[in-house]
């Protein structure tokens, strides 16, 4: 063959890759996935009685009607907690008859009731008041020095005179841990540690001051502090303001009294309201899915004049439609908007989506059980977790809950914020539903293959030429993505002594995963010959599908995660500014020569045995973690 | 009508189907035979576009097998009912229909017809609550929904009472009456005799013999002559009336038999020849008759797991 035709065959292979991508894959018919989908609806309406239904309705609304409650006045586990003995003639007495920790025991308003521990705290105009000396009694003091200072602020409030009622205003800002600003939409950087307003408040009774420091605001009486960040050493910097201040805001104005700690409990609720019921819908879409797969029920289905993206779409709809529609009726009763509405939706496709891979791949209803509960802990931990830290660090946004619960709050949310949130779980809920429909044919639905045969198969079916191992490499990306930033998520709170080389490992453990493990099922499944040469092309294809597809990582610049040195480690790429140009255009080609690398080494041994695989690929994620090592000594 | 050429399929490294090559004609009822494991299942599988062959080309009526609109044309029916038994078989059969793009009611007119020709009863009855005849039957109907030119049915009376199986037969010669197409695999021999034009046998995923039966009784069995004297020859048995059978393969042993009849007195008093059966035929193949061979193969299943 001359060099001209082997070009032209190149072209035309290159020309033809959409459709051979397509290959076996007609174009939705909506008509028929319709059908499938409302005779999924009937289907399985069919096996819910009555009863059931009803009992499953009821407790639906009262979980919607409870849960606002319970975040509009807190979980109620210290309702009443502390015995206070104040008379009702008291001026202290309305304090503590409108806070709901105390108890007011107006009988009990002496020394006796004091020492006998009837009470925890004595309020009384004869003389200072006097807690019990007990932990408990200590907490009550700080739980009531906060009291008077809500209720003095409160009665400022309703002052006509705002300016006189406050005379201090303070404006905060928000510190990402290590130094760098974060603050997405603008805002001036006044620095850090300004809250701290003139202690006026006292428990004493004057009942003047505006409140100020920030101390003893949160509810146990031990916060220390209203400052904020970067105090100095590289812990956390949880700004202690809560309503509508927090991450992402960039300034906000408040009064010092409505700092609160940084965990936005109400928030964070009801974002996971959102989640609840995608657990409970995933086991009747797991169902339905392996249903089709015990007794061949489903082979019938594979006969008919419908693609298996019909069937696929038309048994996944009713599912993803009612979740929609359970998120918008979430969204309308706690007041969430389309920002919430958007994120979540990523995260029901996911659930779906891992569901639909583990209804393929179970054996048994026994093992889809397993399966839905491992999906339903993981994600819920996966997009729960991170939204906790929301207000504290953009580690957060790994979590498109997180979005959920900034919108709640009534942050603004930033396009960047939002895409680097939600197009994560978009695309690993793609690929799954991709490998999983590779498996939708009657020769492995029915197969009673182990999981991670199955898994194989699912690979497998993808991989037929090598171009198809680029593009199935650049199919896992997604995973990779995913996977690199839990773990971020889950070594942030390590030193980062440890962290930083954990996340080196990690990463080269996951990306070489990535890699190889397409390139071993083919060999596997006899879909290439099994030759060094082969390996090799194989391995260089992969590698560079690895690099075009790892450019998509810069979407952390979104959000900025390279500045921290978390972000630095796993995404590189991302944070090459300021260094010599010469030794950035390195850095960027650097990784095809190592992606490129490492795979042929995996490959080499992929395509000898399985145990040359696991040997090779050890290799192979030493040279990736020495050459991590290597940039980041380089990058500083 | 349907054309298979060098068909293979492996798994894993097993050969299911291995080299078979064959056509069927229009309006030809087209029989399939053999053990469990022979091959039958995988090749009507693959007729039907459910399984990619490894190598080999099938086509259906002009179209791949694999193309989505072949399957309109055709009417699959596998060995079990894998059917949806939430559903009742009225809205069962119409779902399928509708997937057929047959119109409401065109197909509530072929649902009644082949429900009525079925005789199926309690057709608003869920299908989870019907016998497996029953069952049966409604599997039968999804096949014709769509009214298809080419029927595919595997094993279409297995595990069924013999009363509903002659009746199941009976409906398929009716079928084939009406000029459908029909592959149609068995392991009972006699039901495959009675309707099918061809067959093809099939052992170890290899065709091992094939054409109409005469051809195959032609090619693999052999004419028995029955031969009764009024003497007792040696080999011969007493078939009453103090008559003894004997039987041969060749007008030359019966001309034999004559001569030692003779020779001891007596004579030959009737001769009787008959065909072998498909069944027979298949005994001196395979060694062994499909059920037997299944039966083996199942108490070897069974040691294994045992």
């Amino acid at each position: 063959m001359t060099r001209g035709s082997r070009l032209t065959a190149v072209i035309t292979r290159l020309r033809s890759l959409p459709s051979r991508l397509r290959d076996g894959w007609p174009p939705l018919s909506p008509r028929k996935t319709l059908r499938i989908a409302r005779w999924e609806v009937e289907k399985s309406a069919g096996t819910i009685d009555r009863r059931t239904a009803a009992v499953a309705v009821l407790m639906l609304v009262v979980g919607g009607l409870a849960a606002p409650a319970v975040v509009e006045q807190g979980p109620g586990l210290d309702d009443g907690i502390y015995r206070v003995g104040v008379e009702p003639g008291d001026p202290y007495h309305e304090v503590v008859q409108e806070s709901a920790k105390f108890d007011a025991r107006p009988g009990q308003a002496s020394a006796t009731a004091l020492n006998r521990g009837e009470i925890d705290l004595l309020v009384t105009d004869r003389g200072p008041i006097i807690p019990r000396s007990t932990r408990k009694g200590q907490a009550a003091y700080a739980e009531f020095r906060t009291a008077v200072v809500e209720y003095n602020d409160g009665q400022m409030r309703l002052d006509d005179n705002q300016s006189a009622a406050f005379p201090v205003a303070v404006d905060v800002f928000y510190e990402s841990r290590g130094g760098s600003r974060f603050a997405p939409d603008g805002g001036t950087d006044a620095g850090a540690g300004n809250t701290d307003g003139t202690d006026g408040t006292d428990a004493d009774g004057s009942g003047t001051s505006n409140g100020g420091d920030g101390s003893g605001t949160s509810g146990d009486g031990t916060a220390g502090g209203g400052d904020t960040a970067a105090d100095g050493d590289d812990g956390v910097s949880a700004p202690n303001l809560g309503g509508s201040g927090g991450f992402g805001s960039g300034t906000s104005s408040g009064d010092p009294s409505s700092i609160s700690p940084p965990f936005p409990f109400s928030s964070l609720v009801l974002a996971f309201l959102f989640i609840v019921p995608m657990n409970f819908v995933i086991q009747a879409y797991g169902s339905t899915i392996i249903n089709e797969r015990i007794n061949r029920r489903g082979e019938l289905l594979l006969v008919a004049p419908v693609s298996r993206r019909d069937i696929i779409a038309g048994k996944t709809l009713p599912y993803f439609l009612g979740l929609v529609a359970v998120t918008v009726g979430i969204a309308w009763a706690i007041g969430g908007g389309l920002a919430s509405v958007g994120a979540v939706i990523p995260i029901a496709l996911l659930f779906l989506a891992s569901t639909f891979v583990g209804g393929m791949f179970a054996r048994s209803f026994k093992e889809l059980t397993f399966v839905t509960i491992a999906v339903s802990v993981f994600l819920t931990s996966y997009v729960f977790v991170p939204a906790i830290f929301t207000d504290v660090t953009p580690i957060a946004l790994i979590s498109p809950l997180t979005v959920v619960v900034m919108d709640l709050q009534g942050q603004a949310v930033g396009l960047g914020e939002f895409t680097f949130a939600t197009v994560p779980f978009l695309l690993t809920a793609l690929v799954l539903f991709t490998l999983g429909a590779g498996t939708y044919r009657e020769e492995d639905m029915f197969s009673q293959r182990p999981v991670h045969q199955k898994a194989l198969d699912a690979i497998a079916t993808r991989v037929r030429s090598v171009g198809s191992v680029a593009v199935v490499t650049m199919l896992l990306l997604p995973f990779v993505f995913l996977a690199e930033l839990l773990a971020i998520a889950l070594v942030f709170i390590l030193p980062r002594s440890v962290s930083v080389p954990a996340l080196f490992l990690t990463v080269a453990v996951i990306e070489e995963i990535a890699k190889s493990v397409h390139v071993y099922a083919g060999f596997e499944y006899a879909r290439f010959e099994r030759s060094k040469r082969a390996a090799v092309v194989l391995g260089i294809a992969s590698g560079v599908g690895f690099f075009i597809a790892e450019k998509l990582t810069l979407l952390v610049q979104l959000v900025q995660l390279q500045t921290l040195p978390e972000g630095q480690s796993v995404f590189p790429d991302a944070a090459v500014g300021g260094i010599d140009p010469l030794i950035a255009l390195g850095l960027l080609a650097l990784p095809l020569l190592l992606h490129t690398v490492t795979a042929t080494i995996s490959a080499l041994g992929a395509q000898r045995s399985r145990r040359a695989y696991l040997g090779a690929f050890c290799v192979a994620v030493v040279v990736h973690l020495v050459y991590n090592l290597g940039v980041s000594g380089l990058v500083g | 009508m349907i054309t298979v050429e060098d068909l293979r399929k492996e798994y894993d490294g097993f050969v299911a189907v291995d080299g078979s090559t064959f056509s069927v004609g229009s309006g030809e009822v087209f029989g399939v035979v053999g053990p469990n494991g022979a091959g039958k299942t995988t090749t009507l599988k693959t007729l039907a576009g459910l399984i990619e062959p490894t190598s080999g080309t099938v086509s259906v009526a002009g179209r791949a097998a694999d193309d989505p609109e072949m399957r309109r044309n055709l009417g699959f029916l596998p060995e079990e009912s894998p059917l949806y038994e939430e559903m009742t078989a009225i809205s069962y059969l119409e779902f399928f229909a509708d997937l057929y793009d047959v119109p409401d009611d065109v197909a509530a007119e072929r649902i009644t017809e082949a429900l009525d020709r079925l005789d199926l009863e309690h057709r608003e009855r869920r299908i989870g609550d019907m016998s497996k005849g029953m069952k049966r039957k409604v599997a039968i109907a999804r096949s014709l929904v769509n009214d298809p030119d080419v029927l595919i049915y595997d094993e279409p009376a297995s595990g069924l009472d013999p009363l509903t199986t002659n009746y199941i037969i009976e409906f398929t010669e009716q079928l084939a009456e009406q000029g459908k197409t029909i592959v149609f695999s068995a392991h009972n021999l006699y039901h495959v005799e009675s309707i099918c034009d061809r067959v093809i046998v099939m052992n170890q995923g290899e065709i091992i013999a094939r054409g109409t039966l005469d051809e195959i009784r032609r090619e693999h069995g052999s004419t028995e002559y029955h031969v009764y004297t009024d003497v007792e020859l040696d080999a011969a048995e007493p078939a009453g009336d103090e008559r003894y059978e004997s039987v041969v393969g060749d007008m030359d042993a019966v001309e034999a038999l004559r001569s030692q009849a003779g020779a001891l007195g007596g004579s030959v008093v009737d001769i009787q020849t008959r065909d072998p059966s498909l069944e027979d035929i298949f005994l001196d193949i395979a060694g062994e008759t499909p059920e037997e061979a299944s039966e083996g193969e199942r108490d070897r299943t069974v040691e294994a797991e045992t």
